[in-house]
Order: C-alpha cells, then sequence, then structure tokens
C-alpha cells in the first residue's frame, strides 16, 4: 500500500455568502417524492459577495451558525451558471425558513448537492446534452431542431399509417413534472391514440399497489405529519433512513424521540433505520425476498385470535357482504377489480367470510409462515402485540402502515392484498397516526393528457378482460416499428434486461437498414425501410445521453432541459404542490420535454399544441387533475380572480405550496391534509360547487359504497413461482434496491458528483460474512454475480383457464424461455445483510443488475418482480479499492 | 499517511498549532482540541485508530484529526466514536456516520461532504495541525468562522 493517501473528493474551505441583493428564488429537490423545499439566492458574478453578519447576507443568518440552525452553504451547494447571458453565483440550500416537509431547512444527502446538478461546464455537469444529434454511420452528429424533427415526424406518419397506432411506442418517466407528463400523454394518447405506453419503472401502465386500489385504499393518502403522530408504524420493503431520508429526520424521528413511535420493519436488511428503530423499541422482520404475504397473514391470524380487531372500524367501514355484491367494488362493471376478482380466487362476502378463509389457511399459521419466512417465530406475535394489543387503559395502539418496492416488487397483489386487509382489521385510513400510505419513490408529477385506449391492447387473458400492453414483451415480439423514449435507460431499468438488450441489438442495430447519408429524404426513407423490414427507429429524449439506449441505439436523439431551466410544478407524497422556478438557462439548444413534445406534435399535424410557454401548459393541465388525488383546478381558477399567471399565483405560496385536492369554498382555498378523512369538518354542507369536487376519498374509501373491500391472499398464486426462483445448488437470493446517496437520482447525480463518486466508484454487493467465506470473498473484492435460469416471458398469449397464466401454466405452455444475466460489483461482507440473501444497487450502467431479475410480471397486475431473483456470486479478484483509502469505504452501514 | 508532513501548498493559510504528544495517545482513546481557532465551530478530535488510515501519522499511519461537527446539521460527534469501527457517529441528530480510516468519508447518512480532516504533521514527540481538508460545518471560510 501507498504511503500517500489522498481523498478524492477535496471540497473547497471557503464559499461566497449571497449579499443581501441576491434574488431570492424558491424551487424543491428535484429528486425523491418528500420534495423538500430549496431556496436558490442568484447574484452576479463580478458583484460583491455577502458578508457574515445576519444584515450583510440574504440567508438572513450571522455565521458561523449554531449546531441545527439551518442556512449553511456547504461546498456542494454552491455554483456559477449563466441566467439571460450572464453569469451568475448560485448558492442553493434547503429552505431554511421552510415550514412543512423539511421543516427549517433538513435535507438529504442528494438534495444537499442540488447545486452540483446545475449545468456547468467546468463542472462534471459538462456533458449535458445540448444539440439534437442524428446517428449517420454511427456516429450521431449534431442537427437542427427542424432536421432532426421533420425525419421523426415522417417516420411516424408512416409507421401509424402502415403498421397502425400500435405499432408507435412511447416510453417515458411518469413523474417529471406535470407540464411534460401531460404534453407528452396528450400526443400518445389523445392524438396518435397508441396503447404502446410505458412507464419508466413498468412494463405496462400500472398501479404499483393494486391490492388497495381494489380495497379502497387510495396509495398517497397520509400527511407526513402522521408519522409523528402514531404509536405504531409497519414499514415494509423500504428503509425511509435511507430512501426518504427528510420523512425520517424530520418526521419518523420526531415520533420515535417525541411520541415514544415503535417502528417495525420488514426487510431482509438490517439498515440503519431497522438498527436505530431497535434500539428504540422497533422490531426487525428479517423476512426472506418475497415471503411477506404469508407473514402479513401470520400477523392478522395472532391479532384475529386474540380478538384485537377494531370492531367499531370493521363495522363502520368494511363492507358486508350486500354492499360488496351490490357494488362490485369501484364500479359497476369491468373495471381492475371486477377482472381480478372474477378469476374467483380473491372476494369475500365481508368480514366473517375473509376471517373464517384467513383462519383455514395453512399458511397464515404463524409457525409455516415464519418457517417460508425463515424469521424467528416469536418475531410475529410480537408484530402483532405491537400493532394491535390494546393498551393497559383499553385504548386502541395508533398503527399506521407504510410500504414500498420491496413488498410491491416482489408478489404484487398478494402482498397488497394481504398487507391492506391488516390495515383494515386495524382501524388504519383517515385518522391521525393511523394511515396507510405509499412512502413513494419519485416525485408525483404525472397528468395524463388523455385516456389510455385499453380496448387496442393486443393482450387479453382468461375471459373477457383485456390488460393494458406490455411493452417489453410487446417490443420483444417485434411489434415496435418506431420507439419514442424520454428520460428513462429503458433497458436496464427493465427485468431481465440482457434479453431485453438482445432484442433492442436485432431490430435496431442487426438491421441492414442504417443510415449513410446527411440527405433528409434518403435518411427519412432508409429509417422507413428499417421499420417495414420489422426494425424499429428509437428515437432518445434525455439530460445526458444514456447508455445504451441513446449511445448505441437511438436514430435521433433529442436534449431535453429539466430542472432549473425551466417553471414547473409537480406534487409530492403527501400530495403539496409547489412551483419550481427557473433560476438558469438550459445549456446549449436543449429546451424542456414539453415544447419538443409540442413541436413534434405541430410537425405531425396535430391542433392544440401552439402553448407559448409552461404556465400554458400548466393551466391546460388544470382540469385533467379534477376530481383526482392532485386536484389542483383551484389554482387556475384564483389565479383567473386575480389576473395572474396560474404559475405566478402557485409561486406566492413558496415552499410550503398547497395540499391536494384542493376546494373553494367563495373565495377560500381549502386543502386536504390527508384522505379518507371520515371526522374532516371543513368541507361546507353546501357540498361540491363550481370548481370544487368533494371526492368521495376524501371523508371515505376509495370504493362503490364508501367502505373497504376485504379480499383473500391465497399463497398457490404464487407460490409455483417462488418454487422457482428460490436459490439452489450454491445461488444466494439477489436482492436489489437504492442506497441513500443514489436515490431516485442516479439519471444525473451517480456520475457527476465526485461527492458521490467518492464513496461509490463502482457498484457494491453486501454479503453475509457466511457466504462471503465459503465462496473465498472479503470486502473490497471484486465479484461475479451470475444468473443462469433468468426467467422470461416471451410472447402474447391467451389463457383458457385460469391457472393457465400462472408461472406453471406459463412453463406448460412454453411461454417462457430462460435466459442468462451477469454483473459485477465490489463486495462489502456484512452481517447486516440475512445469511443467504445478498443486496446491490439496481441500476448501474456499468453494472446491470436487472439482467438477472425474472420477466414475468404479475400475472393479475402486470407489475414486475423485480426483487426476488437469483444467482451466483464468484470472487474475480481484488479492486483497486481494497487496499485506498481514498476512494469507498467497506464498513457496515448499521452501525449504532 | 502523507509521511509525516502535510502535502497541500493551499495548507499555507493555515495556522500550524501544537495538539498533542503521540506518546500520550491510547489507542481508540479519543483526545478533543481546537482547530483552526477557539471558535465553537472548532471542536476537533485526535485519535490513534491501531490500524492504518488516509492522513495518519506516526509508525503506524493510524493518528487521525478531524472536525467533529457532522458536516449534515452540525451535530457535536465528539462523543460517538466507534472504536471496533473506527467511525466517528452515528451523530445524535440524524444518524450520519463517518469513516475516519478513510479520511472522513460518510459510511451512511445524509452530509454533504466528509468530516473536514485537520492535516497533521510530527515533530518529534509533538503533533502539529496544519490544515483542514473541507469546510467546517456552519462557516463559510474555515479562517473567518
Amino acid at each position: 500500500m501507498s504511503d500517500q493517501s489522498t481523498p478524492f473528493f477535496q471540497p473547497e474551505d471557503k464559499i461566497p455568502l449571497p449579499p443581501k441583493s441576491a434574488e431570492v428564488l424558491t424551487t424543491c429537490c428535484d429528486y425523491c417524492v418528500m420534495a423538500c423545499g430549496y431556496k436558490v439566492y442568484r447574484w452576479p458574478v463580478g458583484s460583491a459577495d455577502g458578508g457574515p453578519r445576519k444584515h450583510e447576507n440574504a440567508v438572513n443568518r450571522n455565521y458561523p451558525l449554531r449546531p441545527n440552525q439551518s442556512g449553511w452553504i456547504g461546498p456542494n451547494q454552491y455554483t456559477q451558471a449563466t441566467y439571460d447571458g450572464r453569469l451568475y453565483n448560485l448558492a442553493i440550500i434547503p429552505d431554511p425558513d421552510a415550514k412543512v416537509v423539511n421543516v427549517k431547512g433538513g435535507h438529504s444527502i442528494r438534495g444537499g448537492c442540488i447545486a452540483q446538478k446545475v449545468y456547468n461546464p467546468r463542472k462534471p455537469t459538462q456533458d449535458r446534452l445540448k444539440y439534437p444529434m442524428i446517428r449517420i454511420n454511427d456516429i450521431l452528429m449534431p442537427v437542427t431542431w427542424d432536421f432532426a424533427l421533420d425525419i421523426m415526424a415522417a417516420v411516424s406518419k408512416h409507421v401509424i399509417a402502415k403498421h397502425g397506432e400500435a405499432a408507435w411506442a412511447m416510453k417515458y418517466f411518469s413523474y417529471q413534472y406535470f407540464e411534460n407528463t401531460y404534453a407528452l400523454t396528450k400526443l400518445a394518447f389523445k392524438d396518435i391514440n397508441t396503447p404502446a405506453v410505458a412507464h419508466h419503472d413498468h412494463p405496462a401502465i400500472v398501479n404499483s399497489v393494486p391490492g388497495w386500489v381494489d380495497m379502497g385504499y387510495d396509495i398517497f393518502s397520509a400527511s407526513h405529519e402522521d408519522f409523528a403522530l402514531a404509536d405504531c408504524v409497519l414499514i415494509s420493503g423500504t428503509d425511509p433512513y435511507e430512501s426518504k431520508t427528510v420523512l425520517w429526520n424530520n418526521w419518523i424521528l420526531k415520533g420515535i424521540n417525541g411520541n415514544k413511535t415503535k417502528v417495525i420493519m420488514i426487510n431482509p436488511r438490517r439498515t440503519m433505520g431497522v438498527a436505530y428503530a431497535e434500539t428504540h423499541g422497533g422490531l426487525h422482520l428479517d423476512i426472506n425476498p418475497g415471503s411477506d404475504t404469508v407473514v402479513q397473514m401470520a400477523i392478522q391470524r395472532v391479532i384475529l385470535e386474540n380478538g384485537w380487531e377494531d370492531k367499531e372500524f370493521i363495522d363502520k367501514w368494511v363492507a358486508n357482504f350486500w354492499e360488496t355484491d351490490s357494488g362490485f367494488g369501484q364500479g359497476t362493471r369491468n373495471t381492475p377489480w371486477q377482472w381480478r376478482t372474477t378469476w374467483g380466487k380473491f372476494q369475500v362476502k365481508g368480514f366473517e367470510d375473509w376471517k373464517a378463509w384467513m383462519l383455514s389457511q395453512e399458511e397464515s399459521k404463524p409457525e409455516v409462515a415464519a418457517e417460508i419466512a425463515g424469521i424467528d417465530v416469536a418475531k410475529i406475535y410480537k408484530a402483532a402485540e405491537m400493532m394491535a394489543k390494546p393498551k393497559a387503559n383499553g385504548e386502541r395502539v395508533k398503527t399506521s402502515i407504510a410500504i414500498e418496492k420491496g413488498n410491491y416488487w416482489s408478489n404484487n397483489y398478494l402482498n397488497t392484498v394481504s398487507i391492506g386487509t391488516m390495515g383494515a382489521i386495524l382501524g388504519a385510513g383517515g385518522r391521525p397516526g393511523q394511515v396507510v400510505t405509499r412512502l413513494g419513490g419519485h416525485q408525483r408529477g404525472g397528468v395524463n393528457g388523455g385516456p389510455y385506449p385499453t380496448m387496442k391492447s393486443a393482450y387479453k387473458v382468461p375471459g373477457r378482460r383485456r390488460h393494458r400492453l406490455d411493452l417489453d414483451r410487446w417490443m420483444e415480439a417485434g411489434h415496435v416499428r418506431f420507439a419514442y423514449v424520454i428520460g428513462t435507460t429503458w433497458i436496464q431499468a427493465m427485468a431481465g434486461s440482457s434479453a431485453l438488450a438482445d432484442t433492442f441489438k436485432k431490430l435496431i442495430k442487426l438491421n441492414p437498414h442504417q443510415v449513410r447519408s446527411f440527405d433528409k429524404q434518403e435518411i427519412i426513407d432508409t429509417l422507413i425501410r428499417r421499420s417495414d423490414s420489422g426494425g424499429t427507429v428509437v428515437v432518445n429524449q434525455d439530460i445526458y445521453l444514456r447508455d445504451p439506449i441513446g449511445a448505441q441505439y437511438a436514430d435521433i436523439v433529442l436534449p431535453a432541459a429539466t430542472w432549473g431551466e425551466e417553471d414547473f410544478a409537480r406534487a409530492n407524497s403527501e400530495r403539496r404542490i409547489r412551483l419550481y422556478s427557473k433560476f438558469y438557462d438550459a445549456p446549449g439548444d436543449a429546451l424542456p420535454d414539453w415544447k419538443i413534445a409540442a413541436k413534434f406534435a405541430k410537425k405531425m399535424g396535430f391542433e392544440g399544441y401552439d402553448w407559448k410557454d409552461s404556465n400554458d401548459v400548466f393551466e391546460e393541465t388544470c382540469r385533467f387533475s379534477r376530481g383526482s388525488r392532485k386536484d389542483y383546478q383551484v389554482i387556475r381558477t384564483m389565479a383567473q380572480r386575480k389576473g395572474m399567471k396560474a404559475h405566478d399565483f402557485l409561486r406566492t405560496f413558496g415552499t410550503t405550496g398547497l395540499q391536494a385536492p384542493l376546494m373553494l369554498f367563495g373565495d377560500k382555498i381549502v386543502e386536504t391534509k390527508r384522505l379518507h378523512d371520515y371526522n374532516r369538518t371543513d368541507i361546507p354542507d353546501t357540498g361540491p360547487e363550481g370548481v370544487t369536487i368533494v371526492n368521495k376519498r376524501m371523508t371515505a374509501f376509495k370504493t362503490h359504497t364508501g367502505k373497504l373491500n376485504l379480499l383473500k391472499s391465497p399463497w398457490a398464486e404464487w407460490s409455483d413461482f417462488y418454487e422457482f426462483m428460490k436459490p439452489r445448488d450454491g445461488e444466494l437470493w439477489i436482492a436489489t434496491g437504492r442506497i441513500n446517496e443514489i436515490w431516485e437520482s442516479g439519471f444525473d447525480d451517480f456520475e457527476r458528483r465526485p461527492y458521490t463518486q467518492q464513496r461509490w466508484p463502482m457498484n457494491f454487493l453486501e454479503i453475509h460474512p457466511d457466504d462471503a467465506k465459503a465462496r473465498g470473498v472479503e470486502s473490497g473484492d471484486i465479484v461475479a454475480v451470475e444468473a443462469d435460469r433468468v426467467p422470461i416471458q416471451k410472447d402474447f398469449n391467451l389463457g383458457v383457464k385460469s391457472d393457465d397464466m400462472r408461472f406453471s401454466g406459463l412453463m406448460k405452455r412454453g411461454h417462457i424461455k430462460i435466459s442468462t444475466g451477469q454483473f459485477s460489483a465490489v463486495a462489502i461482507v456484512t452481517p447486516s445483510t440475512k445469511k443467504g440473501v445478498v443486496f446491490t444497487d439496481f441500476l448501474k450502467m456499468d453494472s446491470p443488475a436487472n439482467s438477472v431479475t425474472p420477466r414475468v410480471p404479475d400475472p393479475f397486475t402486470l407489475n414486475y418482480r423485480f426483487k426476488i431473483a437469483n444467482g451466483k456470486v464468484k470472487r474475480v479478484g481484488e479492486s483497486v479499492f481494497k487496499h485506498k483509502f481514498s476512494q469507498m469505504t467497506f464498513k457496515r452501514r448499521d452501525i449504532v | 499517511g502523507t509521511g509525516g508532513k502535510a502535502l497541500a501548498a493551499e495548507m499555507a493559510r493555515y495556522p500550524r498549532k501544537l495538539v498533542g504528544k503521540l506518546s500520550s495517545l491510547k489507542t481508540n482513546e479519543v483526545q478533543h482540541f481546537n482547530y483552526p481557532d477557539d471558535g465553537s465551530t472548532a471542536k476537533s478530535v485526535i485519535v490513534k485508530l491501531g490500524t492504518p488510515a488516509g492522513g495518519g501519522i506516526g509508525k503506524g499511519r493510524d493518528v487521525v484529526a478531524f472536525n467533529a461537527l457532522c458536516t449534515h446539521m452540525g451535530g457535536d460527534m465528539r462523543k460517538t466514536y466507534k472504536s471496533e469501527h473506527q467511525v466517528l457517529g452515528p451523530c445524535p441528530f440524524h444518524q450520519s456516520t463517518f469513516d475516519l480510516q478513510r479520511h472522513g468519508m460518510i459510511v451512511s447518512g445524509h452530509a454533504t461532504e466528509s468530516l473536514p480532516q485537520v492535516l497533521l504533521e510530527l515533530e518529534g514527540d509533538d503533533i502539529y495541525a496544519v490544515g483542514l481538508i473541507g469546510l467546517i460545518y456552519g462557516r463559510y471560510d474555515n479562517l473567518k468562522g
């Protein structure tokens, strides 16, 4: 080992303070669903900086600060950028005066470094996409917008006319601001009217938590405050310490330390949040991947056998036989609830019928469930007691339930049903500290500009039911002739990604029709010939060139402008809507996604895209939010009354924003703290009027009757797939997930934050000491992870009997092919991960962990099962980091 | 280690301050000192880790020093050293933890830079602090408070 050592990242040891004259703009962090409030201080380079006394700086603080005071500008919170052609200093810090979300300026490592997201030609962001490019002789060459979009439009018109709308596909982010998602979906759904559309994180447009949808729980019903009010919080499939940082720092810790809240975590890993919860009366259910349902059922069995269920709530808010039967869930005919339940597997005749079913299940016996999950059975009894056993004074424990991807991205339907019914019998939903909610991933920026054309989907399942199109399978089957890919890697983000990459290569790279001319018509003709020959033409729109979707496959690459480069609006996990201010100029010729979509739409001959600015788009989106959990039509109405732009009206609410759904009574805006709030009293008896919609989910549950439907969760619907996926012959469970430093931010921060590169220069693999020893692996070694039986559902098929769609039925009928997957990582040997389970980051360009995840979606819901994979781990050799101190630490991450 | 001498030329502006005696350091015993001044945010620790470390001085290259305020929100971590892991933390505020073996790098948590490492030089038995890598929490300039 060298005698010298220098840290990879050496930050500045002084930064300029913004002067009193600095402009102050509000925005929010661009990354996770919390959307913490941020302030941008902007002052011209060359003008005087501020001083350390309160009256000398725009932050209004005396420096040095006191601990926890907020208002610090760290080295990663300062940068420079041009605005209106002039160079400015920018300090971007969590709003020290924030009144909600990150109250008084809390932040994560991601948001705390967000100033480094800003395009700065002297920093690692200098490789932003700046010009439209077209691939000629396999090199991406800069062109003009008109040149690129003329080609895109001509090929699109041909594909739609000759091969049909479904041959024109769009794969896009579901979250990147209302203005952008609206413009893109208006294009795809209203005007092109294609069913071949999928979000960045699913093979189709699906709901992540369908069990709750069918029961009547809204998936984002809670207020952050609920986590500080609960007596007990069950958190499944995530650790908010790592992946909802400010929910942990500002709200859950407030509960643990102020209210003695007990936190139960379900996760195969002992993360920092788990470790901290355990030292504060909490509990860790360290289950095997994919075994959630039986553990959730067993806990409910214990609750039922002890009579700890909330009888009053069940009596009032759980549908009985007649209520279930009369309304069939959310509607009268053809609802998702009905599609799923008419398979005859799930519906019940009220609470007693459900209870009898639950108590009759072999898998709900605590001993059986504990055996499947690989946990100490005592933990099941303990969890039931913590959540449901009445207090000494007879009061009920206020319990909340929160889940994320570790839960719903394995056994999607059964997990979400069985944790939902647990909420129902605990009386959770709609009361302070008693909620059932997702914690969330990306922010909530989706608004649909048109309805999904379900009837055009080619995917039918037994009976009369039509699913939305599985775009990955549609692509694999060769039906996509034109793909417009916006703000997602598509390939690595999807399950079984090496098999998907093979498909892209076959349809694009290996197709003989490649562009070798700069003549526009010849380019169009070549790409049309490709599509007619069964190949695919790809347009990729993003802020950086992504490999392989942009770098290798795209025929046209379009540069997008993003956060800070345009005024945008978006909601967070408690439905709070804020204005994200533009504060600097986008690089080069980059344009916001809505504007690119509009330019393209006009070339296609579509009408209704004459927006002058993003406010025009925002105002148009407002009415499409009506009746939704994000209903913000009121913003437009009030702006009109005041003679303001809607964006500017929203801007006046700063980082506090407005918590939707919004109602208007006279000139008074009424916000919504939590949904299903059947005790709320601030809605006048006059009811809905004018712009105001009093949606049922505000004061009841989201079903036909307003009551929760209980559902069954029969293990047999999952067990054949689970048996196949279980590790055998030296394999380990491969659990993929996220880490604090890169969470809903990897699309731009991982490669471009020297501080993050210092911590995580390569992908990692956490492995238990016993598993490591058996393979001769030490911390710092490079390991190869290899899966040689990755199941891929390869085609569309018509199931006649319901069991045909089960994994064993698909296997029997030849609809599954077996693929392989590989990636490498640096080992971190730590007892924090369960023996037999390794953990790795899910999405690194050079370490595609999704190559080992199974591409067989949940047959009921089309959600992928990303969280259960298997593979073998082999030592390759030592990494450069093993004996150096400058990058990557191998300390366990759960030290308390 | 830095071979007993801090290298960075830009450190010239920092004061050279005697912060301890090598012979007085026991493995895994944390000593407190202030650097680069005696302001409220100058709280620092020096510790002999018992295992080689980046920037470490002494025969075992295991003596390192850091400003002890968490770079997330300024929590005082002077009393949080975990000898079995050679880390400082978790911070009492929000549980950020830092690896003292690797230049104060974040192990887990929310901070936006590593713990500022106090650069050390050895002269006989005397340990001098001669500079800092990174900005001390709450300051806008390490030398101006």
